[in-house]
């Protein structure tokens, strides 16, 4: 073949372009024809997807606010020795920046500083009022005047973690740690300390709903895999019914059947099984809260597990059987490890979708059953610390990522079927 | 088919582009029966040409902040809570307003220059007549001693108004109670407070929930709000008693959003906060007006709350009578925008553990 090429030259088209650079050329036209087709779609991606998420990674270290507004008392304060209340010309500079700053630079740069120490809100806010009528120092004495806050050494010291431009703060914030006044880490007062039990029960949660889904929704599946049409037709009404059902729907009628007047309740102490005094406390806690979860998903691990069981031929089972393996024997061997990706995809599902619960911890959460998304959604909405918050749910992100990748290297992505 | 669908397009590019330019007003409130009454009370009596839709939130600044800091601002006024009226006054979500027509006329000052006065509403202690043959509970003492008055109480699921009530309970003066709350030991005494109903505790978190709660049996007492307890006596009849000590009051504002249809917004707020307006909407629902002048309307008008069957006196319902407020507290939001953050993560470790 190269010999013959060598021998005649390359092809060339009718106009007098060798054959390959035309190729070529039209090639490049499709490519780009289909990379415009694609395109609408991956600016959707871009702009819908990541954009959002990498602003949300910003924003989870992005202390730049405050720091706009006191640019030079940072600069002196930078110089403080922390041991007792600061120079007068740290005062000075704090006063001038204050007087000077526009109004709501600083209504923001307070609601920060609030973060690191209760009580900035006010005091920023009420100081400026007042400056208005100091034109001259001393200015420390006269601060202290307007609010003894200014001699309260604890809110110098809170300004100590605000001095840079980016912050690891709103991560610490999240674990239950903080940077105390030189920036070492240290650990949350001990009564706010939060965050760390709430990401254990957050897992504990989703890790119970996930299998409680995986028990209850592989029998169902396999019947469903199973059955005759008319039957399995039926059933999966029965299984999709509650799926279109309003999901505020379902989580309050599980609030009238499990709390402690309600209906399961009642039933046990009209036959005589529980003592009336005795009633089970299923209702605003952390087992309401696994209880109406699973119920809640258990169609995302029935669909899944399904459609993979539908195409396990039943010849296997009988072939096993034939072959003088006991039926759970067969069962073990033959059926189970055809399943597996439909388990693999159920349990990621299910896990995945639980452990961002919001609306279920909200109604039926009450005392102990509060997860993460109620937190962001608190800070979100009424603190309005969206700091916290985009950490929080990148270290969310950060522990699905973690979770998947493990999972391909364990399982392997590739056994992952949805059908 | 391409012309048609050129068309199709132009023609949606301009209809936004005149919908933009007819200035409607986009309302945004709590829901229920609350939105309902002001839909009676001022959306329904505004005659001003705007036309008003209305929408339903969940409070929190959270929407609002996203919206103008997007520059997409599709909300013009909102009903919003005292702490919120401070932080979005400061950081620049509200427009500023004229105060001069209702400044003096006010039960309290204005929390922030950017607000319009709506109601009084509180978080008060109730139970169900049926559930008390013998004693009742008096005041706030009686709903934290579960020796005397043993049973589940219904509270919710956040800090505010609980350690307010807790102090009282514990023996501080109303008047008093933000001063002690200022003080560590103060929020410790409050804890320390919740800590010995903390076992008999059911919580909640939607509004309609402790009505249930008492009404089922499923707790003998419960914190709720006030407008919600009222309604459930006046429309349906139920035989729920208040317990009006340590009745915390919150306040209720329309803010106009930077951004919005500014002047029709504040057309609209000016409408809303006269002290007619504020009276009228205590027809429909038992929340106390904010201006002095308001609550005086009332005095001479009633039986004030509409009802099918003959009209019913509203002022034995309301939070802002002389009876209730002089043992009442009147909530501090300054306070709780300082602390509220703090606090609340004290409380949900409290609860969890």
């Amino acid at each position: 073949m190269n010999q013959t090429q060598a021998s005649t030259g390359p092809i060339l088209t009718t106009d007098g372009i060798p054959l390959k650079v035309s190729l070529k050329k039209a090639e490049r036209i499709n490519k780009i024809r289909a990379f415009l087709l694609v395109l609408p779609l991956l600016a959707f991606i871009l702009i819908t997807f990541l954009v959002p998420i990498g602003d949300m990674l910003a924003r989870s270290v992005d202390d730049r606010q405050i720091n706009t507004v006191f640019p030079k008392t940072f600069e002196v304060y930078k110089k403080w020795d922390r041991q007792g209340l600061p120079s007068e010309e740290v005062y000075k500079t704090m006063f001038f920046e204050l007087k000077n700053s526009e109004g709501y630079a600083v209504g923001k740069a307070s609601t920060r500083m609030n973060y690191s120490k209760s009580g900035w809100k006010s005091l920023l806010k009420k100081s400026k009022r007042k400056f208005k009528k100091i034109e001259e120092g001393p200015f420390k004495e006269q601060m202290i005047a307007i609010d003894k806050k200014w001699a309260d050494p604890e809110y110098w010291l809170a300004l100590g973690q605000m001095v840079d431009p980016t912050t690891m703060g709103y991560y610490l914030n999240a674990v239950d740690l903080k940077y105390d006044s030189s920036k070492n880490i240290v650990q949350q007062k001990e009564n706010r300390r939060i965050y760390n039990k709430t990401w254990i029960k957050t897992f504990k949660v989703s890790l119970l709903v996930t299998l409680f889904c995986l028990l209850l929704g592989y029998p169902i599946s396999y019947l469903l895999a199973t059955l005759p049409m008319k039957y399995s037709n039926l059933l999966m009404i029965c299984v999709l019914l509650p799926f279109w059902t309003s999901l505020l729907v379902r989580t309050v009628a599980w609030m009238v059947m499990l709390q402690q007047k309600g209906v399961l309740n009642n039933l046990l102490v009209m036959s005589n099984l529980l003592a009336d005094e005795n009633r089970f406390q299923l209702m605003y806690n952390q087992t309401a809260v696994v209880i109406v979860m699973t119920q809640i998903l258990l169609p995302f691990m029935v669909l899944p597990l399904y459609s993979v069981m539908k195409t396990i031929s039943p010849t296997y089972m009988r072939a096993a059987l034939n072959l003088g393996a006991s039926p759970m024997h067969a069962f073990y061997k033959i059926y189970m490890p055809n399943s597996i990706p439909g388990v693999s995809a159920g349990c990621l599902l299910v896990f995945i979708i639980a452990i961002g619960y919001y609306i279920t911890p909200e109604l039926v959460g009450g005392k102990d059953g509060q997860m993460v998304g109620n937190w962001i959604a608190y800070h979100l909405k009424t603190t309005l610390n969206w700091g916290l918050c985009a950490s929080l749910g990148a270290i969310l992100l950060a522990m699905m990522t973690v979770l998947y990748w493990a999972y391909n290297k364990i399982v392997g992505i590739e056994n992952i079927k949805l059908g | 088919m391409r012309k048609a669908i050129k068309a199709a397009f132009f023609g949606l590019i301009s209809m936004a582009f005149v919908g933009s330019a007819v200035a409607d007003i986009t309302f945004v409130s709590w829901g229920g029966a609350y939105t309902a009454s002001q839909q009676k009370a001022y959306i329904d009596t505004y005659s001003k040409g705007s036309s008003i839709t209305v929408e339903n939130y969940n409070g929190g600044l959270g929407e609002i902040k996203a919206q103008v800091e997007a520059g997409n601002v599709t909300w013009d006024v909102v009903d919003v809570l005292p702490d919120q009226a401070i932080t979005g006054c400061d950081e620049g979500l509200f427009v500023k307003v004229d105060q001069s027509e209702f400044i003096n006329d006010m039960v309290v000052p204005p929390v922030s220059d950017c607000v319009v006065p709506q109601i009084f509403w509180a978080y008060t202690a109730f139970y169900d007549k049926a559930a008390f043959p013998g004693k009742k509970p008096k005041n706030i003492k009686d709903f934290f001693d579960v020796k005397k008055f043993p049973g589940k109480r219904g509270i919710h699921t956040w800090a505010n108004a609980l350690i307010e009530m807790a102090l009282v309970a514990d023996g501080v003066k109303a008047s008093k109670v933000y001063e002690v709350m200022s003080t560590p030991e103060g929020i410790d005494r409050a804890f320390a407070k919740l800590d010995t109903i903390k076992d008999h505790v059911v919580f909640w978190s939607a509004g309609s929930k402790p009505l249930e709660l008492v009404s089922s049996g499923e707790v003998v007492m419960a914190l709720a709000y006030n407008g919600r307890i009222g309604a459930a006596i006046l429309s349906e009849g139920k035989n729920f008693e208040y317990i009006w000590d340590a009745t915390v009051l919150e306040q209720e504002y329309l803010v106009a959003i930077k951004g919005g249809n500014e002047a029709e917004a504040l057309e609209f707020m000016a409408h809303a906060s006269t002290a007619e307006s504020n009276a009228e909407q205590a027809k429909y629902i038992p929340y106390g007006p904010m201006r002095k002048s308001s609550i005086d309307i009332i005095k001479k008008g009633e039986p004030w709350f509409i009802k099918e069957g003959g009209n019913i006196d509203i002022l034995p319902h309301m939070p802002t009578t002389p009876k209730v407020l002089k043992r009442a507290v009147i909530g501090d939001p300054v306070w709780w925008a300082d602390n509220g953050a703090e606090v609340h993560e004290r409380f949900g470790a409290w609860k969890g553990s």
